[in-house]
């Protein structure tokens, strides 16, 4: 047995022994004597204090002995270490949109997970499973939400400072069908935090090769549009792959593997109400891409109508000024910026990269793209597996003595109210009783 | 100095019978003069307020109608033709009573009782000096239950009957004083009043007082132990035997006011009672032998007792 906050438990030793001390220099009366000319003594209160060789009172001693000493024990949070073994798991596993076949990231899984190891889901966050791991590897649910390898990591180092304890050293599991779109810049930095190798088990992922679409940016619209030259100037970037519809018929079911964009130059954009009153706005963002400059907001995408898409862009007051749909082969984007007919805009920058932004893959897409295999590869790293000493010890483990000894400290508390208002009544009444005998005396 | 014990002990309380037999053999001889003229036709030892025919010639006085004529100095007479009456001054007795004070504060130290054991040696030696004078003595004790009285009597064995009756007294209670010296002057021309004085001090004076003008010699001896003038210095709850809800801490501090407390109330006691006219003395348990505590007191007003 260990304490985690061992300060409170040699706390309370210290305060136990200053109780006891307390027991043995009491303040009580002195000793009685008898003298005749006692009414020329000043009346003052009769207490003084003395030295005893034995406790005052050893009930009430006991028990205020063990008060202090069960809520010192209780806050010092003392915990039963198990034996420890050769060897434990991190097993990250991958619930995101990237997952195509969740039954086999689950059965790989599974076929992984032990005793004792320590199982990381995540997608967008990451959560550490601690107890009945095994069920909730069965239970799994998977989401629609990007995946975030960085901050699965970071739970993993959680997770392996929860293991220090269980095994002498520690190895890093990843399941997952490693997309491009899971890792991140800090990825790498991240994953060097792990002192030690990474076992990675891919799950049906594809190949960037496979996903990859020989589409350029196309454009429905009349050629009084400004915004034909924006497409124009992105003919040639590989990001800008779906098909903007501007004016005439949008039928979703041209979105074939690709974005079909709506934006209308004037209608109202689909699944977009007109708003009550119309205001100006200075900017909006498509993931990198801000675009600073006077917008006038003419449509809103109520609750309902965002249900079952994500949004792609948002206005800077943080309302959606774009939303992705899936359909069966593709996506469908309903975008609500008004373009001015003049100035500058389309041909500015940085709204060029926001349109490039907005006409890229779709997300089901993009979320099965896999990353490159060097990026993999330093994912796994060489070398052994992380020592336990690599991880710092945990400040949040549960004692599950504590609340006992809390709820002890409080019944020794209780019990030592009732003990001490016994033994006041009972020097009461000794004191009544030797004052009646002298008055009969 | 006495031993300083818990007055709940039982085993603490040690008091031993005062040896009476050597106390009235060293008080032998001793007389107690009163100290004025007494009253009274009887017989006795002390100047008398009386002019009587005794043997003892004093002066002359010229004849007055109604004189006795056997007192008539005839041989005077013959020698001067005038009548003149032969005078002289009578003796008489003076009935001394004593009153003891029995009471909780006199049974004190607790394991020697010091104080009870002075003043019952005290009583016995004056009684005796008294009856040395062929004065009848009687004793008073004002003690709980009752009043102890012995009336005075001159005949040998009252001295035997008062060492019995002090020996079955055992100091304890709270009670006044003041009809126990009223009974003693009623019958007596001298009472000696043996006490602390803790109890009705005021109603004693008065009643003191009033003897003393009806012409009745008082003498009050104040008995006060050494542990009451320098109580010890160790921390005690201190408690008043008579009164008990008197409990008091006596600690260094409390221990200085009291000293000056005790000593200007015996400061103050000493001089109301000497103002009163009462002959008054005090006697410290331990200061003096108790013959030489019976010295001092029947010793002539001005005179010093020798030891």
């Amino acid at each position: 047995m260990t304490f985690l906050a061992p300060g409170f438990f040699f706390a309370s030793l210290a305060v136990a022994a200053a109780v006891v001390a307390l027991h043995l220099i009491v303040t009580r009366q002195p000793r009685a004597g008898i003298l005749p000319t006692a009414r020329f003594v000043p009346d003052l209160p009769a207490n003084a204090t003395a030295r005893a060789t034995r406790p005052s009172d050893l009930m009430l001693m006991l028990l205020r002995v063990l008060l202090v000493l069960a809520a010192g024990a209780g806050l010092a949070k003392p915990i039963v270490k198990p034996a420890r073994g050769a060897q434990a798991r991190v097993i990250l596993m991958d619930v995101s949109r990237s997952v195509s076949d969740s039954a086999a990231l689950r059965d790989s899984v599974r076929a992984l997970y032990r005793n004792h190891d320590a199982v990381v889901v995540f997608d967008s966050s990451a959560r550490v499973i601690a107890v009945n791991a095994a069920d909730s590897i069965r239970a799994a649910t998977f989401t629609r939400a990007r995946g975030n390898l960085s901050a699965a990591l970071i739970a993993a180092m959680r997770a392996g400072s929860g293991l220090r304890d269980v095994a002498d050293s520690v190895e890093l599991v990843i399941v997952s069908p490693f997309a491009a779109e899971e890792l991140d810049r800090a990825t790498d930095s991240v994953r060097r935090l792990w002192k030690g190798r990474a076992r990675l088990v891919n799950v049906r992922g594809l190949s960037a090769d496979s996903l990859s679409a020989s589409r350029t940016l196309d454009i429905s619209s009349t050629t009084s549009d400004p915004f034909q030259i924006t497409a124009l100037k992105l003919r040639e970037s590989p990001d800008a792959t779906g098909l903007i519809v501007r004016s005439g018929v949008f039928d979703s079911a041209r979105a074939s593997d690709r974005a079909l964009i709506h934006w209308p130059v004037a209608e109202r954009p689909r699944s977009a109400v007109e708003r009550s009153a119309r205001d100006t706005i200075g900017g909006v963002v498509a993931g990198d891409a801000l675009v600073v400059s006077a917008f006038e907001r003419r449509w809103a995408y109520p609750e309902d109508s965002i249900r079952g898409s994500d949004v792609v862009a948002r206005w800077v007051d943080g309302q959606p000024a774009a939303i992705e749909t899936p359909t069966v082969n593709g996506c469908v984007r309903s975008v609500a910026i008004p373009l001015a007919s003049a100035g500058d805009l389309v041909i500015r920058h940085d709204f060029i990269r926001f349109v490039a932004a907005l006409s890229g893959d779709c997300a089901s897409r993009t979320a099965m793209r896999a990353a490159d295999s060097d990026v993999i590869a330093r994912l796994e790293e060489s070398g052994g597996l992380a020592s336990r000493d690599a991880f710092r010890p945990r400040g949040d483990v549960r004692s599950d003595l504590a609340p006992w000894l809390i709820g002890f400290a409080i019944a020794a508390a209780i019990a030592e109210l009732f003990v001490r208002r016994r033994r006041t009544a009972e020097a009461a009444a000794a004191r009544g009783d030797s004052a009646m005998e002298k008055r009969a005396a | 100095m006495a031993r300083w014990k818990d007055s709940r002990d039982p085993r603490a309380v040690r008091f031993e019978e005062p040896d009476y037999a050597a106390l009235l053999d060293s008080v032998r001889g001793i007389r107690w003069p009163a100290r004025s003229a007494v009253r009274g036709g009887i017989p006795g030892a002390h100047t008398s307020r009386m002019r009587g025919s005794s043997a003892e010639f004093t002066e002359y006085r010229p004849y007055r109608q109604g004189d006795d004529l056997r007192r008539i100095d005839w041989k005077l007479f013959a020698r001067s033709d005038r009548a003149y009456i032969r005078l002289s001054n009578d003796r008489a007795i003076l009935p001394t009573t004593v009153v003891l004070d029995a009471s909780a504060s006199m049974a004190f130290p607790i394991p020697s009782l010091g104080k009870w054991s002075l003043a019952a040696q005290a009583a016995i030696g004056l009684a005796a000096v008294a009856r040395n004078s062929a004065d009848p003595v009687g004793l008073v004790i004002a003690r709980a239950s009752e009043i102890v009285h012995i009336p005075p009597r001159t005949r040998q064995s009252v001295i035997n009957e008062m060492v019995r009756a002090i020996s079955e007294t055992n100091p304890s209670g709270n009670h006044p004083m003041t009809p126990a010296i009223d009974a003693a002057v009623r019958m007596s021309g001298r009472a000696v009043l043996i006490t602390d004085f803790l109890g009705d001090g005021d109603d004693l004076l008065a009643s003191a007082s009033r003897a003393v003008v009806a012409g009745k010699e008082i003498h009050a001896l104040h008995v006060i132990a050494p542990e009451e003038i320098d109580p010890p210095r160790e921390t005690l709850l201190v408690s008043d035997p008579e009164q008990a809800d008197i409990r008091r801490p006596l600690t260094g501090d409390a221990r200085d006011a009291y000293l000056a407390a005790f000593s200007a109330w015996r400061e103050r006691t000493a001089h109301e009672w000497s103002e009163a006219g009462v002959s008054y003395s005090v006697a410290i348990v331990g200061d003096e032998a108790p013959d030489h505590l019976v010295r001092r007191i029947a010793a002539p007003r001005g005179v010093a007792a020798s030891a």
